[in-house]
């Protein structure tokens, strides 16, 4: 079944789960802080985290931690007589130039020069959430994007002939030159082919030569893999569509609107499985402006543990 | 001084170069700078102001499909699926094997009977669906595909796909923002353009289709139409 589109309570169920990793980021700023393991605190799934979270906080995840140590920073100079480069070490900085490059970034001041005279305790901050030496937050301001209107969809599963790329997203293309070079001679590019990308990776958290892209056209059954070609199954069921117009560098915004802005509002939840996108033209022949994305963002019905 | 690419190529590789995404669907950025784009080589043709102008093309090489129906309608997709299929085969063809890349350019259809008195029902109007092509893309090539088209069961109507030169000449051209239903009101006024002019329509009416109707709101759909004309008698 599905519920209606605007349920106050979904949205409240779905800010006191961010609050708790809000709370466990300012209590662990010494630990690592993965995703995976933010994701598991707050009971979210772990694909999606780190669109959710920008989504609903306007900020990436890896910016906010950073943030956040830099805040319990400027705490720790404006109070104590910590030297400057310890201060440096605990928020994470291996020097001290790195540290003032990102302190000033912040605060607009040097460390040594916030040290002397009184500033601002925070750093900019959209959410509204700030670093407060034990006190965790109560509440933080997500901003709502009422024109996204997706749709939901039931979508039969999708088997593909894909080309993993592992690095950059700018250079995705290479994969997309192999897979359909190949297919096309092959006669697997007749009509009704569908070219679909998938995501892994978090650009924020993730190194970019880390970063992990399959591009995929979608086959028959009788379609085997070969060589660099592999082919999966992108798993069927509920989806939400919605389509992005517009150059792909933007797509990242399209999502964190999505994902942290309509979807808690709309009575349900992410299932563990990557989003993929389906491309509607050719980008050689088309205005960067003029393309269009539907994204599909796999869904299940809200569990309240 | 000219530049060595042209200048919709140069600005895709910029794009390219800044986006997340776009190593894109079909190209990656090293095959920008030399794959050939004739949408940019013969920029006027596919530029159109939103009033009439005139201007001369040249003869020019397409993959074309001809069919009867309604546009829109089951027929006219499937040839549009057919169209695209060999257009894209024959390109990665030779892409594979290392021959001169080029860009798959935007549908464009000829609207081959809609002059006659009366206008026929659109489930009787005869058009020709086409994609420039360059030149150096041969008959075999296109055989081929058709081949191993069939060989994957894709085959459709993919052998009624043919290479042809079209020559169209002066022409009048305009770009219509709206509804396919009102490209009527933009073509009364190349027709009044025409006549102040001295010149008359003197052959199928040509659209050149800019947007995807799939998705694009009507209102905002971008189609250059292109109407062949001659010195009036």
């Amino acid at each position: 079944m599905i519920t209606g589109p605007h349920q106050p309570s979904t949205l409240r169920f779905y800010k006191e789960r961010m609050l708790v990793v809000l709370g466990f980021i300012q209590q662990n700023l010494d630990a690592p802080l993965e995703l995976e393991e933010l994701a598991r605190v707050g009971g979210f799934a772990p694909y999606h985290f780190h669109r959710v979270f920008r989504g609903m906080t306007g900020e990436p995840l890896m910016a906010h931690i950073r943030r956040m140590r830099l805040e319990r920073a400027a705490n720790e100079l404006r109070r104590g007589t910590t030297p400057v480069i310890q201060i440096a070490l605990d928020a994470g900085y291996d020097s001290h130039e790195a540290f003032t490059r990102a302190f000033k970034q912040a605060f607009a001041v040097a460390p040594s020069e916030y040290r002397r005279n009184s500033h601002a305790s925070r750093a900019a901050a959209k959410s509204g959430v700030h670093f407060a030496d034990g006190h965790l937050p109560q509440n933080f301001r997500t901003s709502n994007h009422r024109t996204m209107k997706p749709s939901f969809e039931t979508v039969a599963p999708l088997r593909v002939a894909y080309v993993r790329h592992v690095g950059p997203y700018s250079e995705c293309g290479k994969a997309w030159d192999k897979l359909c070079s190949w297919m096309g001679k092959e006669g697997y590019l007749g009509a009704g082919c569908k070219f679909v990308g998938i995501s892994y990776d978090d650009p924020e958290g993730t190194p970019a030569e880390q970063l992990r892209y399959d591009a995929c056209v979608t086959v028959d059954a009788d379609f085997k893999p070969v060589g660099e070609i592999g082919v999966q199954i992108i798993e069927g069921g509920e989806y939400a569509r919605v389509t992005h117009a517009g150059p792909y560098e933007q797509l990242s915004r399209t999502y964190a609107q999505l994902m942290g802005q309509w979807l808690p509002r709309s009575g349900r939840q992410l299932r563990n499985l990557p989003c993929f996108e389906l491309y509607l033209n050719d980008p050689s022949s088309t205005a960067p402006a003029d393309l269009l994305t539907d994204i599909y963002v796999p869904l299940q019905p809200l569990a309240r543990s | 001084m000219k530049p060595k690419t042209p200048l919709t190529a140069r600005k895709a590789t910029r794009n390219a170069s800044t986006t997340a995404k776009l190593g894109s669907t079909l190209k990656s950025r090293k095959a920008v700078a030399e794959k050939i784009d004739l949408s940019g080589q013969f920029k006027a043709e596919y530029v159109a102001p939103r009033k009439p102008v005139l201007l001369v093309t040249l003869p020019a090489r397409y993959l074309v499909v001809d069919g009867e129906g309604e546009p829109g309608g089951p027929v006219f997709e499937a040839r549009i699926g057919a169209l695209y299929g060999i257009a894209y085969t024959v390109k990665m063809t030779r892409k594979f094997s290392g021959q001169q890349d080029y860009v798959v350019g935007k549908l464009e259809a000829r609207y081959l009977n809609l002059a006659e008195d009366p206008m026929p029902p659109k489930s009787a109007w005869r058009w020709q669906l086409m994609i420039r092509t360059p030149d150096f893309v041969a008959d075999a090539e296109l055989s081929n595909a058709v081949a191993v088209l069939r060989k994957r069961g894709k085959e459709g109507d993919a052998a009624l796909v043919r290479l042809e030169t079209v020559e169209e000449g002066r022409c009048i051209q305009m770009l219509h923002v709206g509804s396919y239903e009102r490209e009527c009101e933009t073509i009364a006024l190349m027709a009044a353009f025409a006549k102040a002019n001295g010149v008359g329509l003197a052959g199928p009416h040509h659209e050149i289709y800019i947007s995807d109707p799939r998705r694009v709101a009507p209102e905002k759909l971008k189609t250059i139409l292109r109407l062949p004309v001659a010195a009036a008698l």
